[in-house]
């Protein structure tokens, strides 16, 4: 399953970038994460439950860093092992300057295997557009703060 | 609504001073039903042992990836988790099983659990045995797998590629392949009028799933070596012969024991590695073990149907609408697995050409495996997807040449008197009339009034449609047939067995070699045996299921194939006429007449014309049994018979692929009419007759119920069940929430006829007839491409399965699957 999208930040690049590429910061866009690990700057791992029918998924992902050009391209792989499901992912972003804010071109390409699959995709489709949604305003929210961050900074 | 048109012609009750006529024939009250109904058969789940463990299989993700390692210690670390086995285990502890095809088939490694590879989205790669069902699922979830995702091969036409191969060791995705040439093709094309071309036809994988799901509790007897297997085995006489060399034992180290199985339908034929598997565990551990089947797991990762695409068929077809026979290219797809096959690619030739004359068949077949669920036989097998090849030629051409469907059919079935009819691949159809059985499901569905309901139903903005399905349901294997597809094999023919014997009480007692699976086997060989002993059914008590230590069984028992009306019946008429020569030996011993003298009637054997010279068969029983001082010591009688029937056939020309490969043959003809809403494609079946003529009816209610749970089948294969899998090899429909089949409220209005052809090869003069469904699967198709545009216009449907968004995807644009046809006219 391929998810596309496109998202503006008000924010330069740098920060943009600086916020996509700190796990810590990255693991409070995750939906339902319930621990983090970070292992080095390219692996970190998460352990999360994924709203899905009654008590949702339970899945432990494993992150890594494959590619990167600072600051304007990253590419991550992810693989996540649950009860019922196993879920492969390759995801990317390119960010452009846009004026004095960023643009976000990013696209995912999301395989779900095992029970939870044979929902298909009819029924995972917009479960997934609305992590992905919830994603990008938590996203949102972590630009602006950090973006925020360094404005005071800048002002001491 | 069911109506039957004609009532048995034997009274149900015989009032007094009238004339016994016998059993058979006459629906008397089934001997399963009072266990059945009080709740009170026993399946095998409802058999327990002492410190049992619970089997649970944990399966592949994945439809096609590299096992890179298995570790089941967080499993086994799980309180109450007995142990574990993994495909590593299996692959020392067996060997692969047996395969029936030549190469490249007979070279793929098939194993009771997958080893360095899973083929399949359900392929098992390990399995946990817990003190608990659900402790057993909870572990089998914590044995990790690490994979390695390959290419996904879902299609049978990419298979031919071999672009991504499944089985390494086969090098080729092709299992078997062959050419089947019989008559002249390219001299009938040549003398042909029109020829009819249509570029593809594709029969949709689908199951008639069982209501009970598979499984076992098998217990391994460490002093003896054997285990014995309570399961839903439908064929265990086969299935030993895939299991026993696998486990490296002898054939009677495996005891298969059945009482009551929920339905079969060809699904069980194929347990064998699921039962391997719990042989292993059950010696690893110690311990009785119990697998039950979820219905994902069956869905998932037992068996389907065989799924088959039909390319560039080509009919010749003479003016006045005579069809001189048809070529086509058969790709079939049996999944990740062939473990019953290649057999299918030989089966269907029963069948060759449908129920017509047609003398000029050529057909390239071919077989591949695919990263879906292996296939079994299904109700019906192979004969069912090329008969509704033989069905949508005939309406296929019928509505591009436009000639009438009915008068087709009539001007190309074979007819009444030309049985037996021998057809060009050398199979002999024994008897029927299939002109007569159309005019009765004509005559039920009010066919002469078609016109008028077509008018009125589009005065309502509807579609109708009528459509006619005509199959065969050939019956009792000619097994000679596998060395067709493999020379090498050494099987043909066919037997069963029965037991009957009188004990001392006089007590009348059967057992049968066939593993019933809701056939009422009991019933009907109560009837048999009461007609030849001269007693009543009610006297007969017939052992329940299957037990090998009552070694009345041979090296083809089970039911399957359309068979036990021919092979079960004929091995207990066999041994029931055998005792009865005995009994009236040992009457006459105590006479001192002739046996010819001897009658045996209502439970006495008896000197003719002299009633008041009689034995009760209690004291038969007893002076063999317990007070035998004084007899002949001649008198060479056990009154414990065994008999074997074995059907008459000849080994098959191997050269020539002609033989009889079967020796029944029943008929069913199904006529459908449909109302479609032309704006959304929903349709309903507004009228439905089923005619069957499976020869003797020895039960005419059981017959009944075998033809509506058929239709219910076919029904369900024509509009609604599919198993759908997506792009990476998921099924989407892996249990009855996306998998609709068919409910009582389902079910059209039906109407049922029959007519009685007697075989002249049966000892009874019936024929099997339990796998006749498919008439229905052709008959919607039909109606359905009546409905949508008639005369060479419309869509056509090509696709054995229609569920609505089909037919709507056929009325949005017809014109797509017009291309699909073309006729040439000389």
């Amino acid at each position: 399953m391929k998810v596309t999208g496109e998202r503006a930040f008000q924010a330069p690049r740098a920060t943009v970038w600086e916020v996509l590429n700190d796990p810590s910061r990255l693991a409070k866009t995750m939906p339902g994460v319930e621990s983090f690990d970070i292992h080095d700057d390219k692996r970190w791992s998460a352990h999360v439950k994924i709203p899905l029918g009654l008590g949702g998924l339970r899945m432990s992902i494993d992150f890594e860093k494959t590619d990167e050009r600072e600051p304007e391209f990253a590419k991550l792989h992810a693989k996540g092992n649950g009860v019922g499901a196993i879920m492969n992912m390759d995801t990317s972003f390119n960010l452009s300057e846009a004026g004095d804010g960023t643009n976000m071109q990013w696209e995912a390409d999301v395989h779900i295997l095992g029970p939870v699959a044979s929902m298909g995709q009819r029924v995972l489709q917009p479960i997934v557009s609305q992590q992905v949604s919830h994603v990008l305003a938590a996203l949102d929210a972590q630009v602006r703060e950090a973006s925020a961050a360094g404005a005071s900074s800048e002002g001491v | 609504m069911t109506e039957t048109t004609v009532s048995p012609e034997r009274p149900l009750v015989v009032e007094e001073g009238e004339e016994q006529r016998g059993f058979i024939g006459q629906s008397v009250p089934r001997k399963e039903d009072k266990r059945l109904v009080q709740g009170e058969g026993v399946f095998f789940d409802d058999v327990k042992r002492h410190e049992m463990g619970f089997v649970h299989f944990a399966r592949s993700p994945y439809a096609h990836a590299r096992i890179k390692s298995v570790d089941v210690s967080k499993a086994l670390e799980l309180d109450g988790v007995y142990g574990t086995l993994t495909g590593d285990e299996v692959a020392i502890l067996t060997d692969p099983f047996f395969e029936l095809s030549t190469p490249p088939g007979a070279n793929i490694k098939d194993y009771a659990l997958a080893v360095g590879k899973v083929r399949h989205v359900g392929d098992p790669v390990a399995a946990v045995v817990a003190r608990t069902r659900e402790l057993a699922r909870d572990a089998a979830e914590l044995v990790e797998v690490d994979y390695e995702p390959l290419p996904v091969l879902l299609d049978g036409e990419e298979a031919l590629k071999d672009e991504v191969v499944l089985h390494d060791d086969a090098a080729s995705n092709t299992v078997w392949s062959g050419i089947f040439d019989w008559g002249d093709f390219d001299a009938a094309l040549a003398e042909a009028d029109h020829v009819v071309r249509i570029e593809r036809l594709h029969f949709d994988r689908f199951s008639s799933t069982p209501l009970e799901c598979s499984g076992c509790l098998v217990e391994y007897n460490r002093g003896t070596g054997q285990w014995t297997i309570h399961g839903t085995h439908q064929m265990p006489g086969v299935g030993a012969i895939w299991m026993a060399p696998a486990l490296r034992v002898g054939i009677d180290k495996l005891r298969f024991v059945s009482q009551d199985i929920g339905g079969g339908f060809g699904n069980k034929i194929t347990l064998h590695p699921q039962f391997t598997a719990c042989c292993l565990l059950a010696r690893k551990l110690n311990r009785p073990v119990q697998w039950t089947e979820w219905r994902t797991d069956q869905h998932t990762a037992n068996t389907h149907g065989n799924e088959r695409t039909f390319l560039d068929v080509t009919v010749p077809v003479k003016a006045d609408g005579t069809m001189l026979g048809f070529s086509v290219r058969a790709i079939d797809d049996c999944g990740a697995f062939p473990r019953y096959e290649p057999l299918g690619c030989i089966i269907w030739a029963q069948v060759t050409p449908g129920c017509y004359r047609w003398r000029n068949v050529r057909v390239d077949f071919t077989q591949v495996c695919t990263n879906k669920s292996p296939v079994a036989p299904n109700r019906g097998y192979s004969r069912m997807q090329h008969l509704w090849l033989t069905e949508r030629i005939v309406d296929i051409v019928a509505n591009e040449l436009g000639l009438d469907p009915v008068e087709v059919r009539k001007r190309n079935y074979v007819k009444q008197d030309e049985f037996p009819y021998e057809t060009p691949n050398g199979c002999v159809y024994d008897s029927g009339d299939y002109a007569r059985c159309l005019d009765i499901a004509l005559e039920l569905i009010g066919y002469e009034t078609i016109e008028d309901r077509r008018r009125e139903a589009e005065s309502r903005g509807k579609l109708l449609g009528i459509g006619i399905g005509s199959t065969l349901d050939s019956g009792t294997n000619n097994f000679g047939q596998s060395m067709i597809l493999n020379p090498e094999l050494q099987f043909s023919g066919n037997n069963e067995v029965a037991t009957v014997k009188l004990d001392i009480f006089g007590e009348i007692v059967v057992t049968l070699g066939t593993v019933p699976q809701g056939q009422s086997h009991e019933t009907t060989t109560a009837q048999v045996v009461a007609d030849i002993l001269g007693c009543s059914p009610d006297d007969v008590n017939v052992r329940a299921g299957h037990d090998t230590y009552w070694n009345s069984h041979a090296g083809f028992s089970g039911t399957y194939a359309s068979q036990f009306a021919v092979t079960g019946l004929g091995a207990v008429k066999g041994a029931a006429d055998k005792l009865a020569g005995e009994m009236k030996l040992l009457a006459s011993a105590v006479f001192g007449c002739s046996p010819d003298d001897i009658e045996l009637a209502e439970g006495h054997a008896r000197i003719k014309g002299n009633p008041e010279a009689a034995l009760p068969f209690m004291a038969l029983g007893a002076i063999l049994n317990a007070n035998n001082a004084g007899l002949p010591p001649d008198l060479d009688i056990s009154l414990n018979v065994r008999y074997v029937y074995r059907p008459p056939f000849e080994k098959p020309d191997l050269e020539r692929k002609f033989g009889n490969l079967t020796l029944t043959y029943a008929t069913q003809i199904h006529a459908c009419v449909v109302e479609v809403d032309p704006e959304t494609g929903v349709y309903e079946i507004v009228d439905y007759a089923a005619v069957d003529d499976c020869g003797k009816r020895i039960h005419p209610q059981i017959v009944e119920g075998q033809v509506h749970g058929a239709t219910a089948h076919a029904l369900g294969a024509a509009t609604h069940e599919i198993f759908t899998y997506d792009e990476e090899g998921n099924l989407l429909t892996p249990n009855f929430y996306d998998y609709h089949v068919p409910h009582a409220l389902d079910m059209p209005p039906m109407r049922t006829g029959y007519v009685e052809s007697e075989s002249p090869f049966t000892p009874l003069g019936a024929k099997g007839m339990g796998e006749g469904g498919g008439a229905g699967i052709h008959a919607m198709c039909a109606a359905l491409q009546n409905a949508l545009g008639r005369r060479g216009e419309g869509p056509i449907v090509s696709r054995s399965c229609n569920p609505y968004h089909r037919v709507w995807e056929l009325l949005q644009n017809p014109s797509e699957s017009r291309k699909l046809v073309t006729v040439e006219s000389r």
